[in-house]
C-alpha cells in the first residue's frame, strides 16, 4: 500500500481521537454538534482517497473522490438536466398527486367504516407489490416521459401516506371531541379547525417518508424506459459505459436533493405543528 | 507397510491424474442460440477433451460483461467490440482474442405507416436504441449520416429502449433497435406481418461493427499457463460453433437444455440458431484485422461525440487463434 493510504489511515486514526474528545468536553456547545459530524464525513471522503489510491483500486470500480468531484464539475449541465426530469417532474408531480390522494382517501375512509375494512387492505396488497414489477407495467400505460415516473411514485407513496393519516384522523381523543360537541360543531367545522391540525404530526410523518420513497420511485422507474435524460437513465447507460464518476456524481445529486426535500418536509412540519411536544426547543 | 504403500501410490497417481482446468465465461446475455457455440462445445464434450471445466454464466439486463471482468468474477466474456473498445479507452485493458461472428445481426426496424422509405427519413421521428454498451452502432450510423440525437426538429429523439419490442407495437417509437436473430422475429410473432415493417440492415447502409467475440483482461494474458488455456478453449469452442452451423436444431435443442430460467421455447432457439449460422459462417475464429480496422474506422467517425477518441492499441492479439488452428 502507498503512502496515501498510510497517511488516510493515520488521518483517520487522529481525526476519530479529536472527535471523541470533542463529543465528550464539549457535546452540549452547539459549535461541537456541527464539528463533529463535518468532521467524522471529512474523514470518511479522506479514508475513501487514500485506500483507494494507496491500494490502486481500478476507477472502474471504485473511482477516488477526486475524480468524482472533477466529473461533477465538468457535467453540472448534464446533472442539472437530469435533476429537472427525474426529481422536478417525475418524482415532485407524482408525490404531489399520491400525497393529495392519500389525505382524500384517508379523509373518506374516516367518514365510512365500510371504506376503512375494504380499502385499507387493498392498499396494504398495493404497496406489496414491488416497484420492478410496476415500472414497466406502467411505463407501458402512461409512455415513456415522466407521466409514467409520476404514476410510480404515486403507487409508492399513496399506502404510507394514507396510513399516517387516518391514524391521525383518529387521533383526537374523547374528551377533545365532547368540547367540539359542546360547540354545536358540523362535521365541517370539526373537521377544519380541530381533527385535521391533529392529524398534522401523524400526517407529516408519512410526507417524510413519502419524500425517500418517491425518489426512489422516480429513480428505479427510469431503468425502464425513458428518453435519454433523466437520473436513472444517466445511471444505468453510464454503468453500461463504465464511466463510475458519473454514476457517482449522479448518487451525490440524489443524496442532495433527498435530504433537501426532506429537510423543506421538516421545516414545514415545524412550522405547522409548533404546539406538539416533539417541536419544543430545549 | 506395503497396504500403507499401495495406499499412497494410488493417493498420488490420482492427485498427478489429469485434474480440469476451470474456465469461467461471462455470456453477454441470457441462454439463448447466440451463444450455442459453447453451450454444444460444453454438451458434446469439447471442452472435456481439452482438459476445461467450463463455467457458463449467463448474462441479462442487469449484468455488464465488462464490469464483472473488471471485478474478476470472470476469466473470458462474450462482448461486442464497440463497447469492448470503449471500456479498453475507459481504462479497463480488454484484448480480443477471437472472433467466431463475421457478420453483423443489428438492425434498425421501422413501422411502414410512419413513411419512412430510408434514413434521410429519420429526421423528427422517435428512435429507440438499446444502451448498456450496446448504443455505439446506432451513435456512430447517425454521426456518420450527420443526424444529431439530441431531439431537435432537424435530429431524431432517442428512446431508451428496454429488451423489448413494445415501443414499436405500442407506437410510442417509428423505428426500434432489433437483431436479425431476436427482437425482429418477437416483432412478427407479435402479429405484424414483414410487409408493414421496413428494415434498415447495419451491414447493408455499411455501418455494420464487430459483435460478439472473446475477450480477456490484458493483464492476465502475460501468463504462459493462461494463454495455455485460452488456446484450448478457443479451438473447442470453434469447434462447438462449427457443430452448431452444421445442426443447428440440435444446437438449439441443447440450448434449450441449459436454459435455467425456462423463457426460452423451442420454435424461438430453433430459428434463432438458423440467423445465427449465417453470422458465423465465414468465421474460423480469428479476428481478421480489415474487419477490426472497419469497426475501429466507423467508431473513430463520430463527429463531436465519438464513441472512441484515438485508434486503440494492442485490442486484439492473434497469437491465441493462431496456436488454437494450426
Amino acid at each position: 500500500m502507498s503512502w496515501q493510504g498510510w497517511a488516510a489511515l493515520a488521518f483517520w486514526i487522529v481525526t476519530s481521537a479529536l472527535n471523541v474528545a470533542i463529543a465528550n468536553r464539549w457535546g452540549g456547545h452547539r459549535w461541537a454538534k456541527l464539528l463533529v459530524p463535518v468532521l467524522f464525513g471529512i474523514t470518511l471522503l479522506v479514508l475513501w482517497q487514500g485506500m483507494v489510491t494507496g491500494l490502486g483500486v481500478s476507477p472502474v470500480i471504485l473511482p477516488p473522490p477526486s475524480m468524482i468531484a472533477a466529473r461533477f464539475a465538468e457535467s453540472t449541465a448534464l446533472l442539472w438536466g437530469d435533476f429537472a426530469q427525474t426529481i422536478l417532474k417525475g418524482a415532485l408531480a407524482g408525490y404531489v398527486i399520491g400525497c393529495g390522494a392519500a389525505v382524500l382517501v384517508a379523509i373518506a375512509v374516516d367518514r365510512s367504516p365500510f371504506l376503512q375494512r375494504g380499502l385499507l387492505p387493498v392498499g396494504n396488497f398495493v404497496a406489496a407489490l414491488p416497484i420492478v414489477g410496476i415500472a414497466p407495467i406502467l411505463v407501458m400505460w402512461f409512455g415513456f416521459d415522466w407521466q409514467s415516473k409520476a404514476a410510480v411514485v404515486v403507487v409508492m407513496v399513496f399506502f404510507p401516506v394514507l396510513v399516517n393519516m387516518v391514524a391521525g384522523l383518529a387521533a383526537t381523543d374523547a374528551l377533545q371531541r365532547d368540547l367540539m360537541q359542546t360547540y354545536s360543531a358540523t362535521y365541517r367545522q370539526s373537521l377544519l379547525k380541530m381533527r385535521l391540525p391533529a392529524a398534522m404530526p401523524f400526517l407529516f410523518n408519512g410526507l417524510k417518508i413519502a419524500t425517500t420513497l418517491a425518489l426512489i420511485g422516480a429513480i428505479v422507474a427510469e431503468f425502464f424506459g425513458s428518453p435519454t435524460r433523466g437520473m436513472g437513465f444517466r445511471i444505468s447507460t453510464a454503468v453500461g459505459q463504465l464511466d463510475m464518476p458519473l454514476v457517482w456524481s449522479e448518487i451525490a445529486v440524489a443524496a442532495l436533493a433527498g435530504s433537501g426535500f426532506f429537510g423543506m418536509m421538516v421545516l414545514i412540519e415545524k412550522a405547522v405543528t409548533f404546539w406538539h411536544p416533539s417541536q419544543r426547543a430545549k | 507397510m506395503k497396504k500403507f504403500l499401495i495406499g499412497a501410490a494410488a493417493l498420488a497417481l490420482m492427485a498427478g491424474g489429469v485434474s480440469a482446468e476451470e474456465v469461467k465465461l461471462q455470456l453477454k446475455w441470457v441462454t439463448q442460440a447466440q451463444f450455442a457455440g459453447y453451450y454444444v462445445a460444453k454438451d458434446k464434450g469439447f471442452y472435456k477433451e481439452e482438459g476445461l471445466d467450463v463455467d457458463i454464466m449467463p448474462g441479462g439486463p442487469d449484468i455488464s460483461p465488462t464490469q464483472v471482468m473488471a471485478g474478476g468474477g470472470a476469466d473470458v466474456t462474450v462482448d461486442w467490440m464497440p463497447s469492448a473498445l470503449a471500456a479498453r479507452e475507459k481504462g479497463l485493458a480488454l484484448v480480443n482474442i477471437a472472433q467466431p461472428f463475421k457478420h453483423s445481426g443489428m438492425m434498425l426496424t421501422c413501422l411502414k405507416e410512419t413513411g419512412i422509405k430510408g434514413p434521410e427519413d429519420f429526421k423528427g421521428k422517435t428512435l429507440g436504441v438499446w444502451f448498456g454498451g450496446n448504443e455505439y452502432p446506432f451513435l456512430s450510423w447517425m454521426a456518420t449520416l450527420g443526424i444529431p440525437t439530441d431531439g431537435s426538429a432537424e435530429g431524431v429523439k432517442v428512446l431508451k429502449q428496454g429488451f423489448n419490442v413494445d415501443p414499436l407495437l405500442q407506437k410510442q417509437a417509428a423505428c426500434i433497435s432489433t437483431m436479425t436473430y431476436n427482437e425482429y422475429w418477437q416483432v412478427i410473432d407479435a402479429g405484424i406481418a414483414p410487409e408493414d415493417l421496413v428494415t434498415f440492415k447495419y451491414e447493408d447502409e455499411g455501418v455494420a461493427t464487430l459483435e460478439d467475440g472473446l475477450y480477456v483482461m490484458e493483464d492476465k494474458l502475460k501468463d504462459p499457463a493462461f494463454k495455455e488455456k485460452m488456446v484450448k478453449f478457443v479451438r473447442a469452442s470453434m469447434k462447438g460453433w462449427k457443430y452448431a452451423e452444421a445442426n443447428p436444431d440440435e444446437a438449439a435443442e441443447i440450448v434449450l437444455e441449459n436454459d435455467e430460467s425456462g423463457a426460452q421455447t423451442e420454435k424461438h432457439q430453433k430459428r434463432m440458431m438458423g440467423e445465427i449460422a449465417k453470422l458465423t459462417m465465414g468465421s474460423n475464429g480469428a479476428l481478421d484485422p480489415a474487419d477490426y480496422e472497419r469497426t475501429v474506422k466507423i467508431l473513430l467517425a463520430g463527429g463531436s461525440d465519438p464513441v472512441i477518441s484515438k485508434a486503440p492499441e494492442g485490442a486484439y492479439t492473434l497469437e491465441i487463434t493462431d496456436a488454437a488452428l494450426k
